[in-house]
């Protein structure tokens, strides 16, 4: 190969791989909350009131450590876990996308109120051979927060 | 630019930046050309503030600083991403230097030009002037510093660092330094330089019983002269090469001190941190961004729709990313016609037919395929398969920047620090120079932090916040969103004489990155011989995956080898050294494999060993895998490797490197896998996209054979290829069941 | 705003309490020696030990902190800053490559030597499979944990003597 032509495949190379890269792009839509440091505003929610929407929202905020693995929202997919909506009074390993484990399908467990408490309070204790190592919510209110939200979703 | 053209693009510019592994085994062969290693001129007065900020530290040459303590810090230009190349390449530069190793440190070099890695880019750009460059002196070193230069090549891959670096750079700066301080030391003791000797950071004079520590002329040193050409110790003198020196890194990735990427918190900077959301499938863009829900989640920020990703700026990463998870995205349509695993593979099938029994284009050609092929006795054919892989690095990808006043700066794991300033320049429309890249340790790379994507993205939403953010792609984005080692299908004949040796061998295949001769059964002595190339469009974009090509083409030949064996009725092993009489190294590992592994000797009821050998990245590594299929489902148990990379910088390190490698290549073996449905990646994290682990990693043994000469061989890449053949070739050997698809688990579940 | 011990000293912390801990700490507090690697409790990059129990940070809630005793890579050594025999293990046998996984290996190892001063091979496979190393240094994990519990010899007294 002659020099020439080495430089040539040399300097194409460099103009290709300084390529690639997205161009110059400005956000298409920038929805400015507030800036780092100031404050929230308060709340915009709806007004709570009674305490069963206290403890389903409660379970709502609670839920969101659970949603590495779990979403709750009808027709989604499973992902690390299984979809939860509609898991309450739902026997145990009843979704045909989610491959449980051996252990869990073999429990012939109905995930009634108090199963899921127990369940949630320490998963391989009560399904040795649990995939859900992660995850026990140790705390009897969050449990029973959580449980209300999931149980309000199927309602 | 459209995907197709942007993809293809990309991979010309991969096929090039990596292309000059080609040669770095197979063509070198001769003494080791120095006095190209270093750039004319010391530019120690304009390096210095950038690179000798401590308390009278003086600068000798661009890669060495000496402080008043008598401590040197060897200025390293690749990253340190767990292939140990900081503690290494500071090993090779102290030796030459005499430094006393219990007092050097190791600094990472800026991403700064002056620390491009002139020869690491001579070998991906041009290798075969590795040896024979006399002709191209003396404006070579400024041709391939310009080359580099422009290419950006601050490179760390390739399995490059200490063959390239360390023997071209490191090594002659510091004996160039050493030559300085002697120097220095001559010039005012008023005695011939030939008379001075040194050893532990120390200059002697032993007539005069004088003596001093590095650190008094190190200032004088910066004066003088700077040879180019120094001579290099001889192996015989080697005190710090060749040892198992501790690695320097190690101590701060035990008490969680070592500083990754995604751990950077800039003095004085309050960061954000940004949570994103990239297309689903590949070149489609956000069409439309339902955010009204996340906005009034708590801890956010901000909300982007920037084009072709979503972004959430929070408080925390943990509340942006939840917040993320309710926006509704509408995606574009892609206009890919691949939406499954199965159309992917159609299209490879395809493509393959039409190149048919000698179609494509031709990679190697030896003798006459087609005559021998139709004359042999006995004839095999096979197709083999692999499937895409993500790199998963443990550390997800991350960047955090910083924009304003039309400068930027950014801090995050990259393999190429000036590609992504490049890329940031680019992205945000300011010059090269206005943009500062700092890179701390890699949590993991393989390939993955070549690209650049990722420090783009962050520099666009820091440039539309203006406040410093910190950008996580949470693993699922890493999985789903990533680039890939490329899906493939390899068809294989061969003929075997009516002795069972193999006459004839032919291959066609769809992708072929780098290196270009991964493909090629090379060592193997066989008369016709036809390697084709039927090229085929990915639906995933490619990026260089531990051992890029050789991961799967190790596989593939190294099966169908094994295949020949048995249709032969000869032992596998032996078939192979049959085929290596031109090759002696190679037959020197293989028989050295059979020892330690006791392959002749009689295995346990249900266990069967496998062999397979490959050379890459200069390095000859042979591995026997014994797997015990009592159960029903193989159960890896040992694995014997022994390498020759010509001469080893650090045994222990080199061994460390090659363990890894053949846990990653079983990983993928045994479990890797990605589909793609509806054009999306379906596996999202490690509960389905599985990783070897603890109870699955068999006993590793590695052995060593330095058979030199320099050039001297790799390690992060080349205990990977042989490890999925050996362990494919060792479930046959016990079960009769020649696996030719991988991932190897779901046949057993 | 929770309340709990880390690594010995009583912290507090204003943040939502269905937040992970993992988060708390590294980005609220500013420990960064705890790693994120998957948020699903699939990696074990993110163990802490909590009340000594190792557990996945990145899917446990700071509420589950509340008034108890947080234990994270920076509190393995002792007050002096004397390594613990596991981190000398993992230097010994020059366990990492990256080493972005080994602060919740070396957690989950110190938690299992706590329990199991000499554990098998079967216990050490069983303590740490959750633990992925992706570089892939399961063989000198296993070895470093033998030279911790005292089972076999550190590495230095192995090598070859042309390598020391």
């Amino acid at each position: 190969m002659s020099k020439a032509k080495l430089l040539a495949i040399g300097l194409g190379a460099m103009a290709l791989s300084a390529c690639g890269s997205d161009p110059d792009q400005a956000p298409v839509e920038q929805i400015v909350i507030r800036a780092p440091g100031e404050t929230a505003p308060a709340s915009a929610g709806p007004e709570q009131s009674g305490e069963e929407v206290d403890l389903v929202a409660a379970g709502q905020a609670a839920f969101a450590v659970c949603t590495g693995c779990h979403v709750a929202q009808a027709g989604e997919p499973s992902m690390a876990g299984p979809n939860l909506h509609g898991v309450v009074g739902r026997a145990a390993g009843a979704l045909d996308d989610y491959a449980y484990s051996d252990a869990l399908l073999a429990s012939g467990l109905t995930w009634t109120q108090d199963e899921l408490d127990a369940f949630l309070a320490n998963p391989t204790a009560k399904v040795a051979g649990t995939t859900m190592v992660a995850g026990a919510v140790s705390d009897p209110e969050s449990r029973a927060a959580i449980i209300a939200y999931l149980g309000s979703l199927s309602e | 630019m459209s995907d197709t053209a942007e993809k293809k693009e990309r991979s010309t510019a991969m096929k090039w930046t990596r292309r000059g592994f080609i040669g770095a085994g197979v063509l070198a062969g001769g003494a080791l050309v120095i006095g190209v290693g270093m750039r004319a001129g010391n530019p120690v007065g304009k390096l210095a503030p950038i690179v000798a900020g401590g308390d009278g530290e003086q600068l000798v040459n661009s890669w060495v600083k000496i402080g008043t303590d008598n401590i040197v810090t060897a200025i390293v230009p690749h990253c340190e991403m767990g292939q140990g190349a900081h503690s290494v390449l500071a090993q090779m530069l102290a030796d030459e230097l005499d430094a006393d190793w219990d007092k050097v440190e190791v600094m990472q070099a800026p991403a700064d030009g002056n620390y491009v890695v002139s020869d690491t880019a001579r070998m991906f750009i041009a290798p075969f002037t590795m040896n024979a460059a006399d002709w191209i002196e003396p404006t070579y070193e400024g041709v391939f510093k310009q080359l580099a230069l422009m290419a950006d090549a601050m490179i760390t891959g390739g399995s490059s660092s200490i063959r390239s670096t360390g023997q071209y750079q490191m090594r002659i700066a510091g004996a160039a330094a050493r030559k300085m301080l002697v120097g220095a030391a001559a010039d005012e003791w008023g005695v011939p330089a030939g008379e001075i000797t040194t050893r532990d950071s120390t200059l002697f004079h032993e007539a005069s019983g004088k003596s001093a520590p590095y650190a008094q002329f190190a200032a004088a040193a910066a004066d003088q002269p700077m040879d180019h050409s120094p001579t290099l110790k001889e192996q015989s003198q080697y005190r710090l090469m060749g040892k198992s020196k501790a690695r320097t890194d190690i101590p701060s990735k035990v008490d969680g001190t070592a500083e990754f990427g995604i751990d950077a918190v800039p003095e004085g900077l309050d960061l954000s941190y940004a949570a994103v959301v990239r297309p689903p499938v590949p070149g489609t863009t956000v069409t439309s961004m339902d955010a009204e829900q996340a906005k009034a989640m708590p801890g956010v920020l901000q909300i982007l729709n920037m084009g072709n990703f979503v972004a959430v700026v929070g408080d925390s990463y943990w509340e942006a990313q939840q917040a993320l998870g309710s926006v509704a995205i509408e995606w574009s349509a892609s206009e890919s016609s691949i939406k499954s695993t199965a159309d992917q593979f159609n299209q490879f099938a395809a493509a393959l037919d039409e190149a048919g029994e000698s179609g494509g284009s031709e990679a190697a050609g030896k003798g006459d395929f087609a005559d021998a092929f139709a004359n042999a006795p006995t004839t095999i054919e096979a197709e083999y398969k692999v499937p895409y892989l993500a790199h998963a690095p443990m550390e997800p990808l991350n960047c955090t920047a910083l924009v304003k006043d039309g400068k930027c700066d950014i801090w995050t794991s990259t393999q190429v620090p000036l590609m992504a300033r490049s890329a940031v320049a680019e992205s945000i429309g300011v010059g090269k120079d206005d943009v500062t890249v700092h890179h701390p340790y890699l949590g993991g790379a393989f390939g993955r932090r070549l690209g650049s994507e990722y420090v783009s993205m962050a520099a666009r939403i820091a440039k539309a916040t203006g406040y410093p953010i910190k950008m996580i792609w949470s693993r699922e984005e890493d999985t789903q969103k990533a680039m890939y080692r490329p899906a493939d299908l390899n068809r294989l004949r061969a003929g075997l004489d009516s002795d069972g040796k193999l006459v004839a061998y032919d291959s066609v295949f769809t992708q072929r990155h780098d290196p270009q001769e991964a493909c090629i059964p090379a060592m193997y002595n066989i008369p016709n011989t036809s390697v084709r190339v039927a090229e085929s469009e990915l639906h995933l974009p490619f990026q260089a995956w531990r051992s890029v090509d050789h991961s799967q083409q190790g596989f593939f030949i190294e099966s169908f080898i094994d295949e020949a064996a048995h249709e032969a009725g000869q032992d596998p092993l032996d078939y192979r050294l049959a085929m290596l009489a031109n090759a002696p190294r190679h037959m020197a590992v293989l028989k050295k494999a059979a020892e330690i592994s006791g392959w002749n000797g009689e295995s346990a009821e249900g266990t069967a060993k496998g062999v397979a050998i490959v050379e890459s990245f200069g390095t000859i590594v042979a591995e026997v895998v014994e797997v015990d299929m009592s159960s029903g489902k193989p159960k890896m148990t040992n694995v014997w490797a022994v390498c020759d990379a010509g001469y080893v910088m650090n045994p222990d390190g080199f061994r460390n490197q090659i363990e890894g490698g053949i846990v990653f290549g079983l990983t993928a073996a045994m479990h890797g896998e990605l589909d793609i449905v509806d054009g999306a990646v379906k596996q999202s994290n490690f509960h389905d996209y599985k990783m070897l682990r603890m109870n699955e990693c068999p006993n590793i043994e590695v052995a060593l054979i330095n058979s030199g000469p320099i050039p001297i061989g790799g390690a992060g890449e080349p205990g990977l290829p042989p490890a999925a053949p050996a362990l494919t070739n060792a479930i046959f050997a016990a079960t009769g069941r020649r696996l030719r698809e991988l991932p190897i688990a779901k046949n057993f579940t | 705003m929770a309340q709990f011990k880390l690594n010995g000293e009583p912290v507090a912390a204003d943040v939502d309490p269905a937040m992970p801990i993992l988060w708390v700490v590294r980005d609220k507090i500013g420990l960064k020696g705890t790693k994120f690697g998957c948020g699903i409790a699939m990696c074990g990059a993110c163990t802490v030990h909590l009340d000594g129990k190792p557990i996945r940070s990145c899917s446990t809630p700071i509420a589950d902190a509340e008034g108890r005793e947080v234990t994270t890579i920076e509190g393995v050594a002792g007050p002096d800053g004397e390594l613990s025999a596991v981190q000398d293990a993992w230097i010994s046998e020059q366990v990492p490559q990256c080493g972005y996984c080994q602060s919740g290996q070396i957690m989950a190892a110190t938690a299992l030597l706590r329990d199991n001063p000499q554990p098998s091979d079967t216990d050490i496979d069983a303590a740490m499979s959750g633990n992925i190393c992706r570089c892939g240094t399961y063989t000198r994990i296993r070895q470093a944990i033998k030279v911790a519990a005292g089972i076999e010899q550190p590495r230095a007294e192995r090598l070859p003597e042309e390598e020391a």
